[in-house]
């Protein structure tokens, strides 16, 4: 087989958009469809926020973890759409809709930012390279991070219109990356805080090197007086728009132990989280790593991306190097961040550059490069969906609708439980479950002294964590009387000694044997915990309810109603060919 | 050319100072030999991850073990406790060092099911073939012969009222369980945390076995509760006929002259239970170790025959009037087989005088006398 | 008890204020008559006579019934066993065109026919004084409260031991007794009985502490074996199979304890032979003979 024939004319064309689109519906519809991430880390953490919001729209209050918290604690946007779809698909299909959406998000703004930076064929390429990003499957159907794409998603989107407005104040671009930004904000706290910031500054620093380009005429002093304006009314706003979370977090900043995570370990040491944080999010562009050293650096314009990315990819190793541990170290966020997130941007910051790459090797080697670059690209797909297959983050599966029954009848429900050994389906009992428990899967929310205090997360890993989990449920287990704890359903017999010498009694089993309930006979009804949490007040949740939605559903108005750019009418003498002046170029407003 | 590509390759320079920095200042597993407390780290460094083959490289040939008998020793059988245990960390101390051999204390904290376990080793390294390597006493536990052991131990079931019955036929009646004797006292709970503490002893005084739990709530001088807690593992909770507990339940934090009062809730439910394993504690005695520490030691004896997997020993201290002054307790890493006896040491308080009177009890766990 | 009291005083109270609204009624209008027998047995049904003519309504409201039915005046009412099982106040109201009348009808229970008995504790030590409590609710066939005055019998019995037999009058429908236990270990009959109606609880009596511990030891193996003679109470019975008894070991330097538990009446252990250690023998608060090896008892 030879691939010397010369490739048609469309080969070199701008793959459109729509195209590109369809392409991430076909790849990634089908997995949402079969549910994956379902079984993802996070994703049931989030549908329990979802599923709350669903049933107390206006009260961000939720008692089903740590013996009550508070849901101002997480950013509430992607909960709350999940919500408002759950009246029409259920919780779960609700969850893969909206991730789909975001998906096609994502794929819009991917394309947007790389135009920024390449031309619109190479930004094209790198759309594709998007779609089919290692990294993303990694964190939509292992992680299970709908929040952080989300977030992701409106940022890229934002910063072309960040870009606009610091180079020729245009108010409508400042508008939409105003409403896109808060909308990001509202999905996610961690992005707003690094990856608006990561991506901004390079995005800034082109906006200064293209001040004067394209007949603009813009001053340096203009460009940072813009920027800063930018920044200045997104940082009011988003003041405004996440009180509820930023109240919550100044009463109750994170003092808790680090909670150890793979994604902080030195990568060269530890195969596994190297191959889980870092060989497979990059995939195949770890291959295009020298192009981007090399021609990041090269072009004066591309030099802020390249930056960009190379500090990004470097706080992406974790503990690898120096740098996260470093930088991170102020208030300790080193060892409460993951750094999985860092990754995912990372690796979209290197798609213009691999954008660029793709298009100089079709240029040269044609159909080959076009192969081999599809090939490249599906594997990284591939193998971030395979690896879920290849090191599956859960046990063999079992059903919890016997737990679920079992505290959802006779006043079992006056009492708390926990679960051990269930993993991620503690989320999905807790989901449907109307007794509290004071296990709880997102840590930034624990305020309950004995979970806070060591450097264990869940109860339900408590092994996992190794003493500080053990000595973290032993704590609990203690105080079980004072909790309210009388059920333990365990699946892991790991537990029992444990149980059994602490005064717990097996009473029944479920799953055929899988899960075993033990019952601790003493322990009266829960009651109000005091410990320092208390339900925000009735404003603060009437805010959560409408402010964060609305700024999406504004977000949304905002860009499809606003128009661009002022259109020029100019009279041209007719017949045109006789002028001398170029010809206009008609192109379509983008 | 070299002017274009000047700043990648001062990245990548850059880069892979990064990533040596961040090789070498972070943590791994220890691969050296060069030293004896090396050797001990390598050594445990691989037990941490249950790769015995990579440890018994740090084993020396003249410890005469293999690689099975290591892993049963170090990693447990049995449905032991080991077996339920990680090693979380260990601190090393060299003890003496000459050119060819030396002593090595390791200090090991494990991770187990029933919460944190710390062990004392004082192992002896030697130079064998130019590298230190440790001399691991090979485990000669002796086995119980080939035997049929008749079991015709006594088992309690029980048959609740029927829901049909009418409304005046009673269910069995709660065991009847009461608290001896107890004390409450100010002192030292460990980790250099005061508290109070309230030792005591339960019993069952019925004739059917009870399932006990005490649980005591401090009372301060102007009735406010100053704290509330259980006696937790701190007490067998299955009790035979006529079978003594003791418990103990700490009060973190609290001072003892702010107590007015003491409200203790003993409970005691009927609940099916078998009357065997019977332990036997042999050879009980005070002893004090290496460093200057009392140790309650002994040993103990399975004398059923079926193996007790996790076998909790818990020691009452009397003063001379027979008052309670404090329990200590400790989990055996080791699975009681029938018939073999099993070394146990708990640590003593101190201050309990030079010949305390003490009582040692011992609640068990066995996996195959559990579920539901 | 008292939940079921207040029902019935909630039963008895809206019959009351049926009776008298309906009296009030009746004062307006008298055109017709309603007569009530003044004595009716649960069960047992009534005849109630009606005067004047035309058709009317008939409510009947008690503890449990409501009914309503079509009557013409003049005719006799008649009211089934059924309609009339449950004892208390009922209120009969006649309604026709405008007019109502009222009468209140009384329904006494039953004959006895039926005991609830509580029996208490289910365990008890034998020889214990009135350590053992009964309660007897007397009912007619019908689940209603016997309040008349009716003698229940409480018969206590052992084996072959001759019974302790009580006799009660029970009042307001119940009737108790206190009993020491017996001496004698063993599944007690407590029965309550009235009439031909008895209700059977079984009270376990159990031998009470250790008495006279003693134990001899043998040569073993792997050391000496101790044996108690049959653990008995002071009473003679047997101490049930499983109780703990201890036996400690002490050489004056080492101590070793076994909690062996009594198989078939006997407590067995194994200790390490050690010359001159003196071995005792405890079972809860009874402490029993020493043994000192290799010398004299």
């Amino acid at each position: 087989m030879t691939f010397s024939s010369p490739l048609p004319s469309s080969s070199r064309a701008v793959i459109p958009l729509t195209a590109i689109l369809l392409l991430a519906l076909a790849v990634h519809g089908p997995l949402l469809l079969m549910q994956l991430p379902a079984s993802s880390y996070d994703a049931n953490t989030h549908m329990f926020f979802a599923d709350h919001y669903a049933h107390h729209w206006f009260s961000p209050w939720n008692e089903k973890w740590f013996g009550g918290f508070s849901q101002t604690t997480y950013p509430p946007l992607a909960h709350q759409w999940v919500a408002l779809f759950s009246h029409l698909l259920g919780l779960t299909y609700a969850y893969m809709v909206v991730q789909l959406i975001v998906i096609l998000l994502l794929t819009v703004g991917i394309f947007r930012y790389a135009k920024l930076w390449v031309d619109e064929r190479s930004a094209s390429y790198a759309t594709i390279a998007g779609v089919l990003l290692g990294s993303l499957a990694l964190l939509v159907y292992q992680s299970g991070q709908l929040p952080n794409t989300m977030a992701t998603a409106m940022a890229l989107n934002a910063l072309p219109y960040f870009y606009r407005w610091s180079r020729s104040s245009s108010g409508s671009a400042l508008i939409k990356g105003v409403a896109v930004t808060l909308a990001g904000a509202a999905a996610h706290h961690v992005t707003l805080l690094f990856g608006f910031a990561l991506f901004a500054w390079p995005v800034f620093a082109l906006a200064l090197i293209d001040r004067d380009r394209e007949g603009k005429e813009s001053s340096v002093a203009g460009v940072i007086s813009r920027a800063a304006i930018f920044a200045a009314i997104c940082g009011v706003l988003i003041a405004v728009v996440l009180l509820p979370y930023f109240i919550q977090t100044i009463q109750h900043p994170i003092t808790q132990q680090p909670i150890p995570h793979g994604s902080r370990d030195n990568y060269l040491k530890n195969f596994l989280s190297g191959m889980n944080f870092w060989v497979i999010p990059y995939g195949t562009l770890i291959l295009a790593l020298p192009f981007i050293f090399t021609r990041g650096t090269r072009e004066r314009r591309l030099r802020p991306l390249f930056f960009g990315w190379w500090l990004t990819a470097m706080i992406g190793l974790g503990g690898t190097t120096p740098v996260a541990p470093v930088l991170l170290h102020p208030g300790n966020a080193f060892n409460i961040l993951t750094f999985e997130r860092f990754t995912f941007w990372g690796t979209i910051m290197a798609l213009p550059l691999v954008g660029l790459l793709a298009a100089e090797l079709i240029d040269r080697y044609r159909t080959r490069a076009v192969v081999g670059l599809w090939i490249a690209a599906v594997f990284s797909c591939a193998m971030g969906v395979a690896w879920m297959t290849i090191k599956p983050i859960n046990g063999s599966p079992f059903r919890v609708d016997q737990v679920i029954a079992f505290l959802n009848r006779d006043d079992h429900s006056k009492f708390r439980y926990i679960t051990l050994g269930f993993g991620n389906q503690f989320d999905k009992v807790s989901t449907y479950a109307n007794a509290g428990s004071v296990d709880g899967t997102y840590n930034s929310a624990r305020l309950l002294p004995e979970l806070t205090a060591y450097g264990s997360a869940q109860l339900y890993n408590a092994k996992y964590f190794g003493s500080a989990g053990m000595d973290s449920l032993r704590a609990v287990l203690k105080h079980a009387n004072q909790y309210g704890l009388k059920y333990i359903f365990v699946r892991d017999r790991f537990y029992e000694p444990l149980l059994a010498f602490a005064g717990w009694r097996p009473a029944e089993s479920y799953d055929n044997g899988n899960v075993t309930l033990w019952t601790k006979d003493d322990v009266p009804p829960a009651h109000k915990l005091e410990f320092g949490a208390a339900p925000p007040p009735a404003w603060q949740g009437l805010m959560w309810g409408i402010l964060p939605v609305g700024a999406s559903i504004f977000a949304v108005f905002a860009v499809l109603f606003l128009p661009d750019r002022r259109r020029f009418v100019e009279p041209l003498n007719f017949p045109a060919a006789a002028t001398t002046a170029p010809e206009p170029v008609l192109r379509e407003a983008k | 050319m070299i002017r274009n590509i000047g700043l990648a390759l001062l990245m990548v320079v850059v880069t892979c100072l990064l990533l040596a920095v961040g090789y070498a200042t972070s943590e791994g597993v220890n691969r050296s030999a060069g030293t004896p407390e090396g050797a001990v780290r390598s050594l445990y460094d691989h037990v941490r991850g249950r790769d015995w083959r990579g440890a018994m490289r740090y084993v020396a040939a003249a410890s005469n073990t293999d690689e099975r008998t290591f892993a049963k020793d170090v990693g447990g059988s049995d449905g032991s406790l080991r077996t339920f245990s990680t090693l979380q960390d260990i601190r090393t101390t060299v003890l003496h060092e000459n050119d060819n051999d030396a002593m090595v204390r390791a200090n090991t904290h494990w991770s187990s099911a029933v919460g944190s376990l710390y062990d004392t080793r004082d192992l002896h390294v030697i130079r064998e073939n130019g590298d230190w390597k440790v001399i691991w006493p090979a485990d000669k536990s002796p086995t119980a012969p080939p035997q049929v052991m008749a079991v015709n131990f006594l088992r309690w079931d029980i048959i609740h009222r029927a829901a049909g019955d009418d409304w005046a036929s009673q269910d069995v009646a709660a065991p009847n369980a009461r608290i001896m004797n107890m004390n409450a006292l100010q002192h030292d709970l460990g980790n250099g945390l005061q508290g109070v503490m309230i030792v005591g002893e339960i019993e069952n005084q019925d004739t059917v076995p009870a399932f006990v739990s005490v649980g005591a709530t401090l009372i301060g001088k102007n009735g406010e509760t100053l704290g509330e807690e259980s006696s937790f593992d701190k007490i067998s909770h299955t009790l035979l006929p006529k079978e003594v507990s003791p418990f103990r339940i700490d009060f973190p934090g609290v001072k003892l002259s702010d107590v007015k009062k003491v409200t203790m809730q003993p409970n005691a439910l009927l609940v099916p239970a078998s009357a065997d394993p019977v332990i036997a504690v042999l050879h009980q005695r005070i002893e004090t170790d290496a460093r200057g520490h009392k140790l309650l030691k002994g040993e103990l004896v399975n004398q059923s025959g079926e193996t007790v997997n996790i076998p909790h020993v818990i020691a009452t201290y009397y003063d001379d009037s027979g008052k309670p002054i404090w329990v200590s307790d400790g989990y055996v890493d080791h699975a009681l087989e029938p018939q073999i006896p099993v070394p146990f040491a708990v640590d003593v308080r101190d201050d309990v005088g030079p010949n305390p009177k003490f009582r040692v009890t011992v609640n068990q766990y066995s996996i195959d006398r559990q579920g539901a | 008890m008292s939940a079921a009291g207040g029902t019935s005083r909630n039963r008895y109270g809206l019959a009351a204020a049926l009776t008298a609204l309906a009296m009030l009624m009746a004062h307006a209008a008298a055109a017709q008559q309603l007569r009530v027998p003044d004595h009716v047995v649960a069960n047992a049904g009534a005849t109630l006579t009606t005067s004047g003519d035309g058709s009317a309504t008939f409510y009947l409201v008690g503890p449990g019934t409501a009914l309503k039915r079509e009557v013409k005046l003049g005719e006799a009412i008649e009211l089934s066993g059924a309609d009339l099982r449950n004892a208390g106040r009922y209120s009969a109201i006649l309604k026709a065109g405008g007019n109502a009348q009222a009468a209140s009808l009384l329904v006494a229970p039953a004959q006895p026919a039926a005991i609830n008995f509580m029996a208490r504790p289910s365990r008890v030590p034998v020889a214990a004084h009135d350590a053992i409590s009964g309660v007897a609710f007397v009912f007619d066939d019908y689940k209603n409260l016997v309040t008349s005055p009716a003698q229940v019998t409480f018969n206590l019995a052992v084996g072959d031991a001759a019974p302790i037999t009580r006799k009660v009058e029970a009042r307001e429908g119940i009737a108790w007794t206190r009993l020491d236990s017996a001496r004698k270990a063993g599944a007690a009959q407590f029965v309550a009985s009235i009439g031909d109606t008895n209700v059977r609880r079984v009270v376990q009596q159990v031998a009470s502490d250790p008495c006279g511990l003693r134990f001899h030891t043998a040569p073993a193996k792997n050391g000496v074996t101790v044996e108690t003679d049959p653990v008995k109470d002071c009473s003679g019975n047997p101490v049930p199979d499983g109780t703990i008894v201890t036996f400690v070991e002490t050489d004056g330097r080492t101590r070793s304890t076994v909690d062996a538990r009594i198989k078939r009446g006997i407590a067995q252990a194994e200790l390490p032979a050690v010359p001159g250690a003196l071995i005792t023998v405890a079972s809860g608060v009874a402490t029993g003979n020493e043994v000192r090896l290799g010398g004299g008892k």
